[in-house]
C-alpha cells in the first residue's frame, strides 16, 4: 500500500501544497505566488500572503488529489533556508495538521527538495545540479553523504539579477520570461563584466553595467541579449568546472530560471561536451512548490527520519550541506 | 604564421599527442617536442557560448595564463615554464610536471604527509598574496606534487595581479570550499595546516584576508 504525503512549501514569495505518493506519483501540486504591484518582496507581507492563502491552497490540493484529510499519512514542510516569517507561518500550518491528523511531521531542506524532485522526474541517480532561481544560484553535487555546494553566487542570485534589471526598464515581476523574449530580438552583443571565481560567480557587476548601457541608450533587446549570454555563459562555466571536477555523468537544471530556453541550450552543450546526460526540470516542478517537499518528506520518512513537534523550529540559514542525506547510498 | 607576433604556430592537430585531461575550459596533452616531453594546453571553441564571449575568454585567458605562470615563478612559486604560445589558436606549450595531482595524493597519503603538503600549499598562496597576486582557482586539482615531493601550482587562467583584500579573501574562500567539497573527511586538518603555512608567510597581513574570507562565505546566500 502506497503512502501519501502532504508537502507544504513556503520559504519565500510562494506558498504551495502538494500530495505525492511513495511510488513517486504527483497527485496534486497547487501554489500561489505573491506578486507585488511594484517593488520587491517584503518578508512580512509574504508571510501574511501565506497565512491568507494557505488553508485554501491546502484544501484545493487535497481536492485535486481526490483524497480527504484522514488519508494523509505524512506531513512535510519546508523548514529552511528562507525568510523567517514565511518559514514560521508554513511550519505552524504543518504542525497543526500533523497533530490534528496524528501523523508524523518531517522537516525538509528546500534546496535538497529541488534536487530530489528533479531526480524523480529525470530518473537521474547522482547528478550535478544547477539550481538557479530568484533567491539561489548554486552548483550542488552529492559527495560523502551530503549534498555539497561546489559553487554559488558571491552576491546576488541569477533570477534576482534578471528581476532587478527588468524592474529598472519597467518589466513586471518575474522579469526573466520578458528578458528572454526581448533577447531573441537582440542583434548586437555588448560586453558586460564576466565574473567567474573558481566555481563561484558574481552577478552584481554585470547588473550595474547593464543599467549603464540602458542609460546610454543601447536598445533594450541588445542589452537583454548581452545579459543572457554573459550571465548564462558564466553559469555554464561553473557547471562545466563541477562536471569536470566531480566526473559525474548527469547534469540537472532546476529552479525558476530553468524555464529559460537559452540557458537550457547552453547547458545541453556543456553536458554533450563532457558526455553527460542533461535534464531540465519541467516548469511545474522547477519552481517553488509543495510536491518537492512532499516527495523529499517520503524519502526521509522511509529512511527513518521524523521530527518531533517540540524540535521543529524553523532554520532560516539551513545550508544545503548541513543535512545528512540518510536516504542516499553514501559515495 | 610561425613568426608572426601572435606567437609560435602550435596547431594542436599536427602534433603527436596524448590527451591527459579534459578540463572545464581546456584540454591538456602530453607532447614530444624539440626532443622533450612537454605539456600542451589548448582552449578549444565552445560552440554553445556566444562566439564573441567565447573568443574573448579563450584569448584573454591564454594570454593571462602565460604572463602569470612566468610572473609567479619570479616570486619563488614553482610553476611550469612557458616555452611557446600561439595566441590565435589558444595554445600554450609548457613544462610537463611528472607527478600527481594533490587532489589524488590527498586521498591516499598519510595524515602527516597531507599536513606537510597543505602547509606548503598555504605557503605558496601566501607568497603570491604577499605580492598582490591571486590564483583565482586554488583547488587541490591545481597543485601538482612531483616525484621529488616538490609542489607546483598550475592553471593560472583566472589569476590576477594588483589583488585587493577582497580578491585574496575570495581565494581563501575558494580554498576552503575545495576542502569542504572534495576532502570532507579531512577538511579541518587540511584547512588548519594550510592556514599555518599561509600565516607563516603572510604574518600580520593574513588576518584581514581571513576575516574577509569568512564574510564572503556568508554573502550571497539566501539565508
Amino acid at each position: 500500500m502506497s503512502l501519501l504525503c502532504l508537502g507544504l512549501e513556503g520559504t519565500a514569495h510562494s506558498f504551495g501544497a502538494g500530495v505525492v505518493s511513495s511510488k513517486g506519483e504527483v497527485l496534486s501540486n497547487i501554489w500561489h505566488m505573491l506578486s507585488p504591484a511594484e517593488g520587491g518582496i517584503h518578508p512580512r507581507e509574504a508571510s501574511r500572503h501565506h497565512s491568507d492563502m494557505g488553508p485554501g491552497i491546502i484544501r484545493r490540493s487535497l481536492e485535486e488529489a481526490g483524497i480527504s484529510h484522514n488519508e494523509i499519512q505524512l506531513v512535510s514542510f519546508s523548514r529552511g533556508p528562507g525568510l523567517g516569517p514565511c518559514l514560521r507561518t508554513t511550519a505552524t500550518m504543518a504542525r497543526t495538521l500533523a497533530q490534528k491528523l496524528s501523523v508524523p511531521l518531517i522537516g525538509v531542506n528546500h534546496c535538497v527538495a529541488h534536487i530530489e524532485i528533479g531526480c524523480l522526474e529525470s530518473g537521474f541517480e547522482d547528478p550535478v545540479t544547477i539550481y538557479a532561481s530568484g533567491g539561489n544560484t548554486q552548483v550542488i553535487a552529492f559527495a560523502g553523504g551530503r549534498f555539497r555546494t561546489f559553487g554559488e553566487t558571491l552576491d546576488i542570485a541569477l533570477g534576482n539579477m534578471l528581476d532587478v534589471f527588468g524592474r529598472t526598464i519597467g518589466m513586471s515581476f518575474p522579469a526573466g520570461p520578458s528578458i528572454e523574449r526581448k533577447a531573441a530580438e537582440g542583434v548586437e552583443y555588448h560586453q558586460l563584466p564576466y565574473s567567474v571565481k573558481g566555481m563561484d560567480l558574481s552577478y552584481s557587476g554585470m547588473l550595474t553595467a547593464a543599467k549603464k548601457l540602458h542609460l546610454e541608450g543601447v536598445p533594450i533587446a541588445d542589452i537583454c541579449l548581452s545579459i543572457q549570454e554573459t550571465a548564462f555563459g558564466m553559469l555554464a562555466e561553473v557547471a562545466e568546472r563541477a562536471v569536470a571536477h566531480t566526473k559525474k555523468n548527469e547534469l540537472l537544471l532546476t529552479g525558476g530560471v530553468a524555464r529559460n530556453n537559452r540557458l537550457t541550450e547552453i547547458l545541453e552543450g556543456v553536458a554533450e561536451r563532457h558526455g553527460a546526460s542533461f535534464h531540465r526540470v519541467s516548469p511545474p516542478l522547477a519552481g517553488d512548490q509543495g510536491a518537492m517537499i512532499a516527495w523529499t518528506g517520503i524519502l526521509q520518512h522511509q529512511a527513518g527520519d521524523e521530527l518531533p513537534i517540540s524540535d521543529s523550529h524553523v532554520m532560516p540559514k539551513w545550508r544545503t550541506d548541513e543535512q545528512d542525506i540518510i536516504w542516499r547510498r553514501k559515495l | 604564421m610561425a613568426h608572426r607576433r601572435t606567437g609560435h604556430n602550435l596547431e594542436a592537430q599536427t602534433l603527436k599527442k596524448q590527451l591527459l585531461t579534459l578540463g572545464a575550459e581546456s584540454a591538456i596533452y602530453k607532447v614530444e617536442y624539440w626532443g622533450r616531453t612537454l605539456a600542451l594546453k589548448w582552449r578549444p571553441i565552445k560552440p554553445y557560448l556566444h562566439n564573441e564571449i567565447d573568443k574573448l575568454l579563450r584569448t584573454s585567458r591564454t594570454s593571462r595564463e602565460c604572463k602569470m605562470l612566468t610572473f609567479v615563478r619570479t616570486l619563488g612559486v614553482p610553476t611550469p615554464a612557458v616555452y611557446s604560445v600561439d595566441i590565435s589558436n589558444h595554445l600554450i606549450l609548457m613544462d610537463f610536471i611528472e607527478g600527481q595531482q594533490f587532489k589524488q595524493l590527498a586521498s591516499v597519503s598519510s595524515k602527516k604527509r597531507i599536513t606537510t603538503l597543505c602547509r606548503e600549499f598555504g605557503k605558496l598562496l601566501g607568497t603570491m598574496h604577499m605580492s598582490d597576486v591571486v590564483h583565482g582557482d586554488p583547488t587541490t586539482s591545481n597543485a601538482v606534487v612531483d616525484t621529488q615531493s616538490k609542489m607546483w601550482l598550475v592553471d593560472f587562467g583566472l589569476a590576477e595581479k594588483n589583488a585587493t583584500i577582497e580578491m585574496k579573501g575570495v581565494d581563501m574562500h575558494l580554498l576552503r570550499r575545495a576542502y569542504e567539497t572534495t576532502h570532507w573527511d579531512l577538511q579541518e586538518t587540511m584547512l588548519e595546516s594550510t592556514m599555518d603555512g599561509y600565516i607563516d608567510i603572510s604574518g600580520d597581513n593574513a588576518e584581514p584576508v581571513l576575516t574577509r574570507a569568512n564574510k564572503i562565505r556568508e554573502r550571497g546566500r539566501y539565508h
